[in-house]
């Protein structure tokens, strides 16, 4: 069950090019050799903590066996974290040196090595495999042209249907756009039973994120020294009409919720759902739908040409400024980030660092889901952006209040409350 | 005195009527705790979970750490539940009972620190503990929760001695007793409800505190239970199902406590002696 | 001297029944046992006395200067800081004189946030010690039975975990599967199938009231009976010789013997009522449109959510000042009954 939970998405955004850098299949095995048995390692401990559900099946002894032989002596203490007031722990972590490798956001990570908590390891990055990194994965992790941090793994949503339902409605191919799409909704709502062809909730904002950039739009853009949002915008309104659409074949679903209260997943386990748009652990068990009664497609774009674009989430990988154990933290880092065990990931359906691991991603869900990667997108990488997305966010509030209500005052309130926010003094 | 039939009738129906407003969500919590995922999210309500499963308790019970939790969180609340009943016995006597410069400014006091905003707080107490090393243990947070119901057990407490009529302690007195004594045969034993509902008070504040442990605490064998029941929750949702297993065992230990209680204090009460 | 063995005499003809049961109270743990001195209640109290109640009050003294005062301290110096992450991490200490304060003072949002917060405690306060003190009423009516039945459901009420009370509560009121959507609908009231209670303040304010009440009420109840009991039947009795009325009765024998209980509770009552967090945060995060923010959650969002702890501080100082003087009415009444003692 721990697939399920892979990936701490719902936080950050990359684009992810078509053409990463090159491939040449380096092997880096971990082990640092000469430099590391020279010396001793002795009652050292690393805590590193990892978020609940991010690390695959076998990840973690993977990585564990490896420090093991690399770095004898030290123990590696490896500290699962849960969700709730992780931020609070966090902060805190940094502040008092608790903590020497840890896993951030991507969406997070500008603010964090902002503070000053994060190394910086701008001179380790070559050692580290970072010239294979896919440089728009990388970009997260970048500030002021200093690394904070190291991509770790990406994923991102995608048309998630019930193939019974879709069968019925007579549908033999995926929609390759936006109009077949809503006509293919059509149709599941027309099956028997069926209540909503999409459950879609209001304020699922991942969505509408991928449609703005789809239409070239930025949730805020930089005007001189100062940031302003970019809701009130032709093409964030645009983007929305569209939205709006989808969301119309929702009946049941609330405007004013995002897709965790209640877990969509849970909904569309009830089998009376056409589809929803989610991530790779968003199904239901097996014993409620079996896994070969769901399909997967990205979500189409305007034109067949290519998908709509998507938000990709994903974590990194910063040490702490405050660390006692920097060459261990890095030693960690290098064996996590081995093609070996970055490739776990693969396997496990997330999107790895490099795109030469691209040819391991497995199950069906990844390969719907890499195409749309490639039209990825960022939220703004500064240093505020995490203030937008403390609660309230007001980009959930604007879709509630522009899907009930007014676009023009919803937009102007939004963006208003965007730019008071990342416009906040640090 | 007799009755009508109806005006012995409509205290029970009344009656009946309540338990059901103050059962039903708790038996919702219950029966949720058993239910399959399908049956959690449903159209129709499933009243009555027939297909029970133990699947929600399993997850739970088998979360990681989840003994050393039980047993933190049993010596915090239990320490931090006796030590503050004994330094507020010993306050509440003296407030209650004697007259001395200095009492108005105390009762204030207490007054004031009843309205503690903890929440908020606790960055102030975090700050405080991190600067002096007192992070990872459980002896600080323990202090910290006396500290939380402290307030309120000398201020309930004070006024269960207040009720207890004069006269039988000086009655005790006349007839030879100190003062000490006066209060340990006299009043002490008619505290019984008050200290009842101020531990159990106190076990609820206590066994519930979140964000304090939360920010002291980040290794897993000083941490406390009420982590583990939030630790259902992720961003992406909440497992339900989980969660409300996890809260009903929470809830466990308090219901013992009460039953325990039930029966040494208000069963002591009915017939004791101040009811004269 | 040993501990006298014959009943305690008593004041009061009322308190005969204590007379009989009070002996083996004191004959049972006090033989042997030897007291200094008779009958100090009279007379000039020695040196012994005047330092007792301050030997008394020592621990709880020191722990409140200690644990409490402390951080109270702490968190006063934080308002008066500029402490973000940033500052927080590197541990800077920034000070910005009264910026926070004067940032939330002329918020229009904060006088808001308090004037809802206030008009909030009130209904709920009210609401709870209303039913309390009935249910504690009833309770005292009841049989036996049927009172223990009654107990064990306040108690599994207040028992309950708060997170999954509004868990619990929020998914009764849920718009798709909220058992009170299908049960008005059963009821004929078809609008509501699919009514959705978060939409607006008013309805989410519906909720949160109702689950605050539901789970506040038991502590009332509970301490009402159980201070009913503490008042002699004696009094009952002669009120209802004067042929008195239930009304009567209450306003007559048991509000004035149970007055300082309803001080008390009251008190505590809107102190938890006012700082409510959990409930009004976890039912709709203070939505829809910030419409359902209480003080206390402003606090929490604006401060700890956003990492912003010095500003933070500052609500939280706020809050106590404004709870202070909203108080202070109180605190009167308190204080002059301290007099009468």
């Amino acid at each position: 069950m721990k697939r399920q939970l892979i990936a701490a998405v719902g936080v950050a955004a990359m684009v992810v090019g078509v053409a990463a850098c090159g491939s040449d299949g380096k092997k880096d095995d971990a082990k640092s050799g000469s430099s590391s048995a020279a010396k001793n390692f002795d009652g050292k401990t690393l805590t590193v903590w990892l978020m609940d559900g991010s690390a695959p099946k076998g990840w973690e002894d993977s990585v564990k066996a490896d420090f093991t032989a690399a770095y004898p002596g030290a123990k590696l203490d490896i500290q699962t974290q849960k969700w709730n007031g992780i931020g609070q722990k966090v902060t805190a972590a940094l502040s008092e040196g608790s903590v020497d490798v840890l896993e951030i956001g991507n969406t997070q990570t500008a603010g964090y090595a902002a503070t000053g908590g994060l190394l910086d390891i701008t001179k380790d990055k070559a050692d580290l495999g970072g010239a294979d990194w896919a440089a728009n994965l990388n970009e997260s992790s970048i500030m002021d042209g200093k690394q904070y941090a190291a991509p770790w793994y990406f994923t991102n949503r995608v048309v998630t249907y019930n193939k019974d339902l879709w069968t019925k409605a007579g549908i033999t191919t995926p929609p390759k756009t936006l109009d077949e799409f809503s006509a293919d909704l059509d149709k599941v709502k027309a099956v028997p039973g069926v209540t909503d062809p999409l459950y879609m909730p209001g304020q699922e904002w991942y969505t509408y994120f991928g449609l703005l950039t789809s239409e070239g739009g930025k949730l805020a853009k930089k005007d001189g020294d100062k940031w302003v949002g970019g809701l009130s915008s032709p093409e964030a309104q645009k983007a929305f009409e569209t939205f709006k659409k989808l969301q119309s074949h929702s009946a049941t679903a609330p405007k004013d919720k995002d897709e965790a209260t209640p877990q969509q997943k849970d909904v569309f386990a009830k089998g009376d759902i056409g589809a929803i748009i989610g991530l790779g652990w968003e199904v239901p068990k097996p014993e409620e739908m079996a896994a070969d009664k769901i399909g997967y497609f990205p979500l189409p774009g305007a034109t067949a040409d290519k998908p709509s674009s998507v938000f990709l989430g994903g974590s990194n990988l910063a040490i702490a400024q405050q660390t006692k154990n920097p060459e261990l933290a890095k030693g960690f880092l290098k064996i996590a980030l081995s093609d070996k065990n970055e490739g776990l990931f693969a396997a496990a359906g997330s999107i790895p660092n490099k795109t030469s691991l691209n040819s391991k991603v497995a199950g069906d869900f990844a390969k719907a889901a890499l195409p749309a990667s490639a039209n990825g997108a960022v939220t703004p990488n500064v240093a505020t952006w995490s203030n937008v997305e403390n609660e309230p966010n007001p980009v959930k509030d604007f879709l509630t209040a522009a899907l009930t209500g007014d676009y023009a005052a919803a937009a102007k309130k939004a963006d208003d409350e965007i730019a008071k926010r990342l416009n906040s003094k640090q | 005195m007799r009755r009508s039939l109806i005006g012995r009738t409509w205290p029970n129906a009344i009656a009946v009527v309540l338990l059901v407003f103050f059962v039903f969500p708790v038996y919702w919590m219950i029966s949720t705790s058993f239910k399959q995922d399908k049956d959690i999210i449903s159209r129709t309500p499933v009243f009555l979970p027939l297909d029970a499963t133990l699947d929600h308790f399993d997850k739970a019970v088998h979360a990681d750490n989840f003994w050393t939790y039980v047993t933190n969180s049993l010596t915090v609340t239990v320490g931090a539940v006796l030590v503050s009943l004994v330094i507020a016995t010993l306050a509440s006597f003296a407030v209650a009972r004697m007259k001395f410069r200095g009492r108005k400014a105390f009762v204030l006091v207490i007054m004031v620190a009843q309205m503690a905003p903890w929440e908020v707080m606790t960055i102030g107490v975090y700050m405080i503990s991190r600067d002096n090393d007192l992070l990872n243990s459980i002896v600080p947070l323990t202090a910290f929760y006396m500290m939380m119901v402290l307030p309120f057990t000398i201020w309930t407490l004070r006024g269960f001695i207040a009720a207890v009529p004069k006269e039988l302690e000086e009655s005790a007195m006349v007839d030879g007793c100190t003062r000490t004594q006066a209060f340990l045969k006299v009043i002490f034993p008619l505290l019984a409800p008050g200290l009842m509902s101020t531990s159990l008070f106190g076990f609820v504040t206590a066994w519930n505190e979140f964000p304090l442990v939360l920010w002291l605490n980040k290794k897993p064998d000083s941490q406390t239970l009420p982590l583990w029941l939030s630790s259902f929750q992720t961003n992406f949702g909440t497992d339900w199902g989980a969660t409300m297993a996890a809260s009903t065992l929470f809830a466990v230990p308090i219901l013992i406590l009460f039953i325990f209680l039930q029966r040494k204090a208000v069963g002591g009460l009915t017939d004791g002696a101040v009811k004269g | 001297m040993a501990v006298h063995s014959d009943p305690v005499r008593t004041q009061s003809p009322g308190t005969g029944k204590a007379a009989v049961r009070t002996p083996g109270v004191i004959a049972g743990g006090g033989a042997g046992s030897a007291p200094r001195k008779t009958g100090r209640a009279t007379g000039e109290p020695g040196f012994g006395a005047r330092v007792a109640p301050y030997l008394l009050l020592l621990p709880a003294t020191v722990v409140t200067i200690g644990l409490l005062g402390w951080p109270l301290l702490k968190t006063i110096l934080l308002s008066f800081q500029n402490l973000n992450k940033r500052q927080f991490i590197q541990h800077l200490t920034e000070w910005n004189g009264f910026d926070n304060y004067k940032e939330q003072l002329t918020d229009s949002e904060f006088w808001t946030v308090t004037g809802r917060t206030v008009a909030f405690t009130a209904v709920n306060v009210l609401l709870i010690m209303l039913g309390g003190t009935l249910i504690g009423l009833l309770l005292n009516r009841l049989g036996k039975w049927m009172r223990l039945a009654l107990s064990v459901a306040l108690v599994l009420a207040w028992a309950m975990p708060v997170v999954a009370a509004t868990t619990v509560y929020t998914w009764l009121f849920d718009q798709n599967f909220g058992v009170v959507n299908w049960f008005l609908d059963k009821l004929g009231w078809h609008s509501m199938a699919h009514f959705n209670w978060y939409s607006g303040e008013y309805s989410t304010f519906f909720v949160i009231v109702l689950l605050i009440v539901w789970m506040s009420i038991p502590f009332v109840a509970i301490n009402m009976y159980a201070a009913l009991t503490t008042i002699p039947k004696e009094l009952y009795e002669a009120a209802r010789m004067d042929g008195a009325g239930p009304v009567k009765t209450f306003t007559a024998v048991v509000f004035p013997s149970l007055k300082p209980f309803f001080l008390a509770t009251t008190f505590l009552e809107i102190i938890w009522v006012f700082k409510a967090f959990t409930q009004v945060y976890l039912i709709n995060h203070g939505g829809p449109d910030g419409l359902t923010r209480t003080l206390p959650v402003h606090a929490f969002l604006e401060g700890i959510g956003a990492q912003r702890f010095g500003a933070g501080s500052a609500i939280a100082v706020l809050t106590i000042l404004m709870l202070a003087a909203l108080m202070s009415y109180y605190f009167r009444i308190i204080l002059k009954q301290e007099d009468e003692l």
